[in-house]
């Protein structure tokens, strides 16, 4: 039980986010149509938003920790790469071990060693994807949110970009939330789907 | 019939009440101020002041500035005008002397038993009137180069726009001594004169009607009160030397 | 130039410079307060800084006389306790200039701020970054153009400067004769000519201030 949420109410604009649910799964699917409340559910896990109830991330009570504490990587939809600094700069901003130190799997996985000296504003939309998710991964975090990985990628390449999150989940199975609201993203990469529709979960099965 | 009489004559009695304009040293202010109210008691005129160094209003009326009168501190600012044709110089007089005092705050103020004191380094700031236009300022420098500790002192002068700015320095007890004519010291309880210049610089105040004044006969009438018996005897109580 | 038209600039640039330098700390959290956080009797927080800017400068000179005089609570507690005077000397120039210039500096570091993608100072924490690493690397990095810009316009308003200073500072020359104080002065005494001189001198360190300043933006576009 990686992941559980317990009475987490959250006011939006048109509706309230209530949401009480236990994880059990490696990677869950939060599935739903846009303005469901999936981004803000995120947000709540990552301690990036006040809600109240209770975040419990491996057993521990998160609910009052700030984000730095709460060991969470957030890949949020719209990357968020810091535009000022340089894609190692990015990649190395949370991690743990010296920039210099050799054996980075994530960097080899993600394939993304020859970007490292570029420049975030000359990367295309599937390498910023790339680098956003290495980033998360080099700051060792005990649990994966992922907002929508594939929005912005050219439909042609997003088979390639999939191939890359799949290799990604096999070398760092940390528990993970993938949102989307494609259909073959999730029986491509999810063990289990839960649905949110205005704030509630309406569905929930696994795959 | 009475009624509208009465009512004609409210109607051009005031067209005949004028406003003098007068510029007027800063250190004349309680004085003049006292003898104006009486003046507007008596007569049908009315008094507008404009007090300040001499220095500056003497630059006022150069550049234009409406003064029927002008009161001025020394003579150089009289002589100045009146090589520019600015004054009349037949109604010029000079009724009026002062005497420099050296103040010191009454609350903590340091104590100083001899001018030269003033060029110890105890002695952080003294206040003076700008020494280099300001009447004031100017008697107090002669009267510091005299004494021979101008240049020790030099560097510790603030100068103020006028004499009265300087007075206020001490009452509020921003610096340690300022030299002021003896008249102001004596409408502030703050301060402590610990000295009384006697044989300093000869200090004559010259009035006179400006060339183009917009109410000569007004002023003229006001400068004759201003020497007249009653006048002296304000000025006298407020510490002034009456010449003439 | 004369040799004491130097020493005119050169007390004023110093002066000028250490205000500036001096309200950068207390400027750039107060802005970040104002951009990033919201509590109760912010608005008063927002009047209080806003206020020299609107206030006429003597006033606020008056208001520093009051406090910083020998008789004032602050002054008067520094001279009774360490002997130690501020107004009349160049200290109390630096404080005029530093409270005048204060509401330019804040206003723009914090529009600088609030143009910030909180997006990206959110991930940064999530990626483990306190809020101190995440304002250094972060946050000032990407508000750098509109601090900088604003950094410049307080210096151009310390240099400026008057209203205040000659009340808390008066007008002596060699301690608290700046260019604006010295240029009143030579009008005052008359020294027309001296006093266009200073005027040159003032016009052409604006058009300075200005033009290096809209070239660094330029660059940074």
């Amino acid at each position: 039980m990686s992941i559980i949420l317990r009475d987490v109410v959250l006011p939006l604009t048109d509706f309230t986010l209530e949401v009480s649910l236990e994880l059990t799964a490696n990677t869950t699917a939060l599935y739903g149509p846009s303005g469901a409340g999936k981004t803000s559910l995120l947000e709540v896990i990552a301690g990036l938003r006040d809600a109240r109830g209770t975040v419990e991330l491996h057993g521990r009570d998160v609910s009052r920790l700030p984000p730095r504490l709460r060991r969470v990587g957030y890949v949020p939809q719209d990357d968020a790469l810091f535009p000022h600094l340089s894609v190692r700069q990015n990649v190395f901003y949370g991690a743990q071990v010296r920039e210099d130190a050799r054996e980075h799997s994530a960097i080899d996985v993600l394939e993304i060693r020859p970007l490292l000296d570029r420049s975030v504003k000359k990367l295309s939309g599937g390498e910023r994807k790339r680098v956003a998710l290495a980033r998360a991964l080099l700051s060792e975090p005990e649990v994966l949110l992922l907002d929508e990985p594939l929005s912005g990628v050219d439909v042609a390449l997003r088979d390639r970009v999939l191939e890359y999150l799949v290799r990604a989940r096999e070398e760092f199975p940390v528990p993970a939330i993938y949102v989307t609201h494609q259909m073959e993203e999730v029986t491509a990469i999810a063990e289990e789907i839960v649905v949110l529709e205005r704030g509630r979960v309406t569905e929930r099965r696994l795959l | 019939m009475m009624c509208r009489l009465l009512l004609a004559l409210l109607v051009v009695l005031p067209l005949h009440a004028a406003e003098v304009r007068v510029f007027a040293a800063a250190s004349l202010t309680d004085a003049l101020t006292e003898i104006a109210r009486d003046y507007e008691n008596r007569s049908s005129d009315k008094v507008v002041f404009n007090f300040g160094a001499s220095s500056i209003l003497a630059r006022q009326i150069e550049a234009g500035a409406p003064a029927d009168l002008f009161l001025s501190a020394d003579e150089e600012k009289m002589n100045a005008l009146v090589a520019r044709k600015l004054i009349d110089p037949r109604t010029r007089v000079s009724v009026l002397s002062n005497k420099l005092v050296i103040v010191v705050p009454r609350r903590g103020g340091k104590s100083i038993t001899d001018p030269r004191q003033l060029a110890q380094p105890r002695i952080r700031s003294i206040a003076l009137a700008e020494p280099s236009s300001v009447p004031a300022g100017i008697y107090a420098k002669k009267y510091l180069q005299s004494l021979g500790i101008w240049s020790a002192v030099a560097k510790k002068i603030v100068p103020t726009d006028n004499v009265r700015a300087a007075l206020a320095a001490v009452v509020a007890g921003n610096v340690d001594a300022a030299i002021v004519y003896r008249t102001d010291a004596r409408i502030s309880k703050a301060v402590r004169v610990v000295h009384e210049v006697m044989n300093g610089p000869r200090i004559s105040y010259p009035f006179a009607v400006v060339a183009d004044a917009e109410q000569p006969r007004a002023a003229r009438r006001l400068l004759a009160h201003l020497r007249s018996q009653s006048a002296r005897d304000t000025f006298a109580r407020y510490g002034f030397d009456v010449i003439q | 130039m004369s040799s004491n038209e130097w020493a005119i600039l050169g007390l004023t640039l110093r002066t000028a410079a250490l205000a500036t330098l001096l309200i950068v700390p207390p400027g750039l959290a107060i802005a970040w307060l104002l951009a990033r956080r919201r509590w109760r009797g912010k608005s008063l927080v927002e009047t209080l800084v806003a206020l020299p800017l609107v206030m006429p400068p003597v006033a606020t000179g008056l208001i520093l006389l009051q406090l910083l005089g020998r008789r004032g609570p602050v002054g008067g507690w520094l001279h009774r306790t360490f002997d130690f005077d501020i107004v009349f000397t160049w200290r109390a120039v630096v404080i005029a200039m530093m409270v005048m210039s204060f509401p330019l500096f804040v206003r723009a570091a914090r529009v600088a701020f609030e143009e910030v993608n909180p997006r990206l100072e959110q991930i940064a924490r999530t990626l483990g970054a306190h809020e101190w690493r995440v304002f250094v690397t972060i946050t000032l990095p990407l508000a750098a153009r509109g601090v900088l810009s604003g950094l410049l316009l307080a210096f151009a308003r310390a240099i400026g400067e008057f209203g205040a200073t000659i009340l808390v500072a008066g007008n002596i020359p060699g301690r608290t004769q700046t260019l604006s104080l010295a240029i009143y002065n030579f009008v005052q005494l008359g020294r027309d000519a001296d006093a266009f001189r200073l005027l040159v001198v003032a016009v052409v360190i604006a058009f300075a201030a200005v033009w290096i300043t809209e070239a660094f933006l330029r660059r940074r576009a």
